[in-house]
């Protein structure tokens, strides 16, 4: 799942105070699990806002909602009406949502509210780690199921460095050392001599490097654009 | 001014979450009921101080609630899921404790109910089936006229229920509320002697005939016939109406029934001292409820087990006593009755009046030449699937079609009267559309759920010493005082009013299967939480990032959408801080509610159920200070919900932090719900220390 | 040989080599590298100019490499994964050749979080870039020299001949791996190894039995590390806090009477620590160069330059091998 982490109040606060009608619009997936963008919080930072408005004495009107995905049309377009009365809407989904939405919301502004994270597991009930970088081309198979790219500070593909510190890694006690991992891990598999296979310069061009990325299914996709033909065609069953 | 806030919405709340009850299954108190009253939902407003709100649940589907708070058998009690715990919910005395102090709402709700359709009923018979039939079509718009032979209205319940067991004016409660609606009374108006089915017929569009079971049985034995002999129905009047009976020193009653025990126990009461009873049953057989056949012998009155009535001994006219058989067995191998007797073994037992309870019959004879059919044994020919007799608009209810059963019973039969005679009306067919009151309920309480799970001992009922109460007819039992009430309301597990999840908005994030202390929720593509383990504490409701979880028998949003209503305007120059006060309603006593007027309180079924937003409402709608205050440890309902609640709270902290607000105008605080006034201490020094930091300001 | 450097011949000769270290100011003061370097000239055989360590910004290796050259003293550059990508890294390397440096060593550098240390703010917030690690690093060098081809595959017409280096953290954590660590960098292309400072004696030999096993020390030239120590509390935060470092017990009480024999003469104290630091040095550097398998020292005296002069020279080291042109 991808995870976020609130913005500060103040933050949120710079956002949206020169708007009259906000609505802060959670997420109530991937965001919702690690509590930062569900409706919950959603709600929460609704009425935050409100109070900092009376504080401040500003007339703002702060409304919360929330769908289930951002990031799929079909899950806020039942509510794209409603988005429309306001002239902000302060998205608690992940950096995906806000994009998407925005794409659809013609004048209105969305922004953030919420730092995306990271493609994360739940490791514990409100303890969120980063296991997977997006590289676009997974090598889990060489490393004995623990990641480099994600979890090695120094994204290293052939072993730990020299900074590997009673298991942890060199920039904090509290990050664990991915090779360190690693190595238990093959030991345990007994698969510790594929490690002594050099692991060449890497081709990050399916990673961010390579541009903004797009996963294209053919099959589907000829399917939808025949389906979009035929209908016009027919005079627009859609 | 919360409650009454609180009152109007009623309605919303109310019909919020009636629709998702019916989703689920019911509370095992609940699906007792032969009219399905919410138990748990009425005991759960009791506990919060909300006696209105509590007996608006009981009579929207019992008309006869305050008879049934004094006089029925509680098939909920029975059903309770604390009996494998330790001892059930007193409902009864619960329902009687909110029906007493919401009398003077009560009274002020009767209004006339607009007659909004031209056709008429005559009902006959004003017991609770009729009483519970009129209520319903007066309700729906009918023009009501309700029949009865005796001089007052309420049949069997003010007829043969001894006053000492259901005192006259609780059954006037009932009463007022229904004719209030504007139903016609004829009393002192019997059918076939003061007015004919005919003209009956004539006058009203339908007819519901409810005239119970008004004759006693007689037994065919020797000696039968004379005086000194009596029967149950006939008895029961004279004392109803103050009709002093003669009965000598010794009165002997046939029987083992509860018309038995109120023949006998009213036998005492008209200072009779030496009662005896006589049934064919041993202890364990009797009909009797057991309560009663303790209170009876409480009473000093002895029990003659399996012996059966063989002749009457007179000396002349007098009656001396009656000879009785040993009885062998009273059921055969299938459970039937059919008693056998030992004919060598007899005895007997020496009496001035014998008193004959040994069942009842309707009296139909006012049938006789009309189209209703009686069958060859005297009962009324009917279609239970329509209540309605063989003849066209002439509907039953009751007992005269049900046989004997309790007051509740025949509430429920008269619901569904009503209902046919409404479809009759509308010309639409019946068949199907009846309520059954028979609903899916929660399953028995898993073992590992019940061991988590306090012993609390149930508040006991104080009666009147036996000796005082058999002087007169006046009530022998006390209800609840309000602490007592509370505290007793304080152990209903809150079956079936948990957390039920709104699988559009679920995304299936274990947070509540992480929470629940009690292992209800299991989550696959939504989470499902298992009513049977669910023990109602809110503590997952909150927790939801998905706001996906309501309680079903409090919608968890109602603090936060009545917060402005229960805070009210806050003034510029106010001289004390206002304070809203969340508090744990547990134990927390009469005195429990009265605190501060600066204090706003908000009374929470358990602090778990305390959302992080509805102490920032708090806030928002301009409290200078929030406490949370809990029972402690030690009387919590629930187990290991503290450390939750406190980490919102903290959190809460942070977030009014990031306005500029101190911490210290949020505190969570414990107070031991044993104390008197365990809450208005520990409040009023909140309040200080508030007023001290400052009122909170805007721009 | 491939590279034809001081360092190179040194290694090939069979003596012991000598190996030091010059870190470059954090300011454009050229003069200062000048001064240090004035100062390890003729005492070691080449010194490496670390590259921006602690990730702090300081004259750039490659610079503050060619001042040394100048002055006389060969230096051994240092290229860091951190902060460059390949393209950087190789179109550095072709400069670095082109004004004369002859060694380079590959590390990947620490994390740019180590810059904001003590007074310093540094750039933790600075994006990394580790296009390659240590390994890849070494096979780019080795690329580019012996197949005269960039990582890429394109040509080069004149290659960069560099004496390749790599660093090892002989008995850092997950221990078991760093034998197979070493490999990777020797079948990478490592012609010369320094090593992470070496206190535990008794542990390094039994991690280098196990590369002489793996006759891993006739493939390449392994420079054990020392590192001066300046006072027991240097000694102290090395044990508990520096990777791959452990200092025994013994060695800390020895700096620790040092310190105490001053009484409360702080100056004296000092004084007496770094004297017996320098004598540590010395009997480590003699442990470490009877250890089998080891082909030389790597001896840093960080930001205490001067220091090498005397520890080479009471060490025996002195004076080191010179070679015709």
């Amino acid at each position: 799942m991808i995870v976020g982490s609130q913005k500060s109040i103040d933050e949120i606060w710079d956002m949206i105070k020169g708007f009259k009608k906000v609505l802060v619009f959670g997420c109530n997936t991937c965001v919702a699990i690690c509590h930062a963008g569900g409706e919950k919080e959603a709600e929460t930072i609704a009425t935050l806002l409100r109070m900092r408005a009376a504080q401040e004495g500003k007339d703002i009107a702060v409304d919360f909602s929330s769908v289930m995905r951002h990031c799929e049309p079909e899950y806020f377009e039942p509510v794209m009406e409603d988005l429309k009365k306001y002239d902000l809407i302060l998205s608690t989904a992940c950096g995906v949502g806000v994009n998407f939405l925005s794409d659809r919301t013609g004048t209105i502004p969305v922004y953030p509210g919420v730092n995306t994270s990271f493609y994360g597991a739940v490791e514990s009930p409100g303890n969120f780690v980063e296991l997977c970088a997006g590289c676009g081309n997974c090598i889990l198979h060489l490393t004995g199921g623990i990641c480099p790219i994600a979890r090695c500070s120094k994204t290293l593909m052939n072993g730990p460095c020299g900074g590997t510190n009673k298991g942890k890694c060199e920039i904090s006690k509290d990050v664990d050392c991915a090779w360190y991992l690693i190595v238990e891990r093959m030991k345990k598999l007994g698969t510790l001599e594929k490690l002594a296979e050099i692991q060449p310069a890497r081709n990050w061009s399916t990673s961010r490097d390579g541009g903004p990325r797009r996963v294209s299914l053919e099959h589907i996709r000829a399917y939808e654009e025949k389906e979009a033909a035929n209908t016009d065609s027919a005079g627009g069953k859609k | 001014m919360a409650a009454e806030s609180a009152i109007k919405m009623k309605g919303t709340h109310l019909q919020r979450v009636a629709a998702l009850k019916e989703t689920r299954p019911y509370s095992p108190c609940r699906a007792a009921c032969p009219v399905n009253t919410d138990v748990q939902a009425y005991v759960g407003l009791i506990a919060q101080g909300r006696y209105n709100e509590a007996f608006e649940v009981i009579r929207s589907v019992n008309p006869v609630a305050s008879v049934c708070s004094l006089i029925c058998h509680h098939p909920c009690e029975r059903a309770c899921r604390r009996c494998s715990i330790d001892e059930p919910l007193a409902v009864r005395p619960l329902k009687r404790f909110a029906l007493e102090q919401a009398s003077e709402y009560r009274r002020d709700r009767r209004a006339l109910v607009e007659k909004t359709r031209d056709r008429s009923i005559g009902i006959i018979g004003s017991g609770p089936a009729g009483l519970t039939a009129a209520n319903d079509l007066a309700d729906l718009g009918y023009k009501v006229t309700v029949y009865d032979r005796h001089p007052a209205l309420g049949g069997m319940l003010v007829s043969a229920i001894p006053a000492y067991r259901l005192p006259r004016e609780a059954l006037k409660e009932d009463i007022d509320d229904v004719i209030a609606k504007g139903v016609e009374v004829k009393t002192n108006c019997e059918i076939g002697r003061d007015i004919s089915m005919k003209e009956l017929s004539e006058k009203h569009d339908a007819i519901l005939i409810a005239v119970g079971l008004s004759l006693s049985r007689s037994l065919n034995i020797p000696g039968v016939e004379g005086p000194g002999v009596m029967l149950a129905i006939p008895f029961l009047e004279d004392v109803a109406f103050d009709r002093k009976p003669d009965l000598g020193k010794k009165v002997l009653v046939i029987g083992g029934g509860n018309v038995a025990m109120d023949v006998a126990r009213s036998a005492r009461r008209l200072g009779v001292k030496n009662v005896e009873m006589v049934c064919l049953e041993g202890p364990d057989e009797m009909p009797a409820w057991k309560w009663e056949v303790e209170e009876a012998t409480e009473e000093d009155i002895k029990i003659h087990h399996r012996w059966g009535p063989k002749s009457v001994v007179r000396e002349g006219a007098k009656v001396k006593g009656l000879e009785v058989v040993k009885v062998l067995s009273v059921f055969d191998s299938e459970r039937r009755f059919s008693p056998t007797f030992d004919q060598n073994q007899t005895t007997v037992i020496g009496a001035d009046t014998i008193i004959i309870t040994i069942g009842q019959m309707a009296n139909v004879s006012f049938l006789k030449d009309t189209q209703v059919r009686i069958d060859d044994r005297g009962r009324v020919v009917w279609d239970p699937k329509t209540q309605m007799t063989g003849a066209k608009g002439v509907f039953v209810s009751g007992e005269v079609v049900t046989g004997p059963g309790a007051a509740i019973q025949a509430a429920a039969s008269g619901h569904r009267s009503a209902l046919a005679i409404h479809l009759y009306l509308q010309g639409e067919s019946i068949e199907g559309k009846l309520p059954t009151y028979e609903k899916e309920k929660i399953s028995d309480m898993p073992a590992d759920v019940a061991s988590k799970i306090g012993r609390e001992p149930r508040m006991k009922l104080r009666h009147l010493p036996p000796k005082v109460r058999c002087e007169s007819f006046v009530q022998f039992e006390s209800g609840y005082d309000e602490k007592t009430a509370l505290t007793e309301a304080g152990r209903c597990r809150g079956c079936g009013g948990g957390a039920v999840v709104d699988a559009k908005k679920c995304m299936a994030c274990l947070t509540c299967q992480r929470v629940c202390p009690y292992g209800a929720p299991v989550v696959s593509a939504w989470s499902e939480i298992r009513p049977e383990f669910c023990q109602a504490c809110g503590l997952c409701a909150p927790e939801c990032p998905g706001q996906a979880i309501s309680m079903v028998s409090y919608d968890v949003r109602e603090i936060r959408d009545t917060m402005a209503s229960i805070v009210g305007a806050v003034e510029p120059k106010r001289p004390d801080p206002v304070i809203v006060a969340f508090l744990c309603m547990r134990h927390m006593g009469t005195s429990g509610f009265s605190l501060p007027d600066n204090v706003r309180k908000v009374p929470v079924h358990c602090t778990s159920r305390i959302d992080i937003i509805d102490i920032l409402k708090a806030f928002e709608c301009g409290a200078d200070g929030v406490a949370v205050v809990r029972c402690s440890t030690e009387t919590c309902k629930y187990k290991g919900i503290e450390d939750r609640v406190s980490a919102r709270v903290d959190r809460a902290k942070q977030l009014i932090g990031m306005l500029g607000m101190e911490a210290g105008r949020l505190e969570i605080m414990n107070s031991d719900s044993g104390a008197e006034n365990p809450y208005s201490g520990v409040c009023a020094g909140f309040s200080g220390k508030i007023k001290q930091m400052g009122l909170r300001t805007n721009k | 040989m491939k590279s034809g450097s001081n360092l190179e011949k040194v290694i090939l000769s069979g003596q012991p080599a000598v190996t030091a270290e010059l870190g470059p100011p954090m300011s454009a003061d050229g003069h200062e590298v000048i001064k240090k370097a004035k100062e390890l000239k003729g005492f070691c055989d080449a010194a490496n100019i670390t590259d921006c360590q602690t990730a702090v910004v300081r004259i750039s290796s490659i610079a503050a490499a060619v001042l040394a050259l100048r002055e006389g003293l060969e230096p051994v550059m240092q290229m860091t994964c951190r902060d460059r990508n390949r393209i950087a890294i190789q179109a550095d390397l072709l400069g670095a050749a082109a004004l004369g440096l002859k060694n380079c060593l590959c590390l990947a550098g620490d994390h740019q979080v180590f810059s904001a240390a003590g007074r310093l703010k540094g750039h933790p917030g600075a994006k990394n870039v580790y296009d390659v690690d240590t390994c890849q690093l070494v096979g780019i060098l080795k690329k580019m020299r012996d197949e005269g081809l960039q990582e890429g595959g394109d040509k080069l017409e004149v290659a960069p001949k560099f004496f390749i280096g790599a660093s090892w953290t002989p008995m850092g954590d997950p221990i078991d791996i760093r034998p197979m660590n070493l490999l990777k960098k020797v079948n990478a292309g490592a012609d010369f190894i320094q090593t992470q400072g070496i206190y535990d004696i008794e542990l390094f030999r039994a991690q280098m039995a196990k590369i002489v096993n793996m006759g891993l020390h006739e493939r390449t030239a392994i420079l054990g590390g020392i590192i001066v120590p300046k006072s027991a509390m240097m000694l102290k935060y090395m044990d508990s806090s520096v990777a791959g470092v452990s200092v025994p017990k013994a060695l800390i009480d020895r700096m620790n009477k040092a310190k105490e024999a001053a009484g409360d003469d702080k100056k004296k104290a000092r004084e007496l620590q770094e004297a017996e630091g320098i004598k540590l040095s010395i009997e480590l550097i003699h442990q470490v160069l009877e250890t089998p398998g080891i082909k030389g020292v790597h001896i840093q005296a960080i930001e205490w330059e001067s220091a090498i002069e005397g520890i080479v020279k009471a060490a025996g080291l002195y004076p080191r091998p010179a070679f015709a042109e």
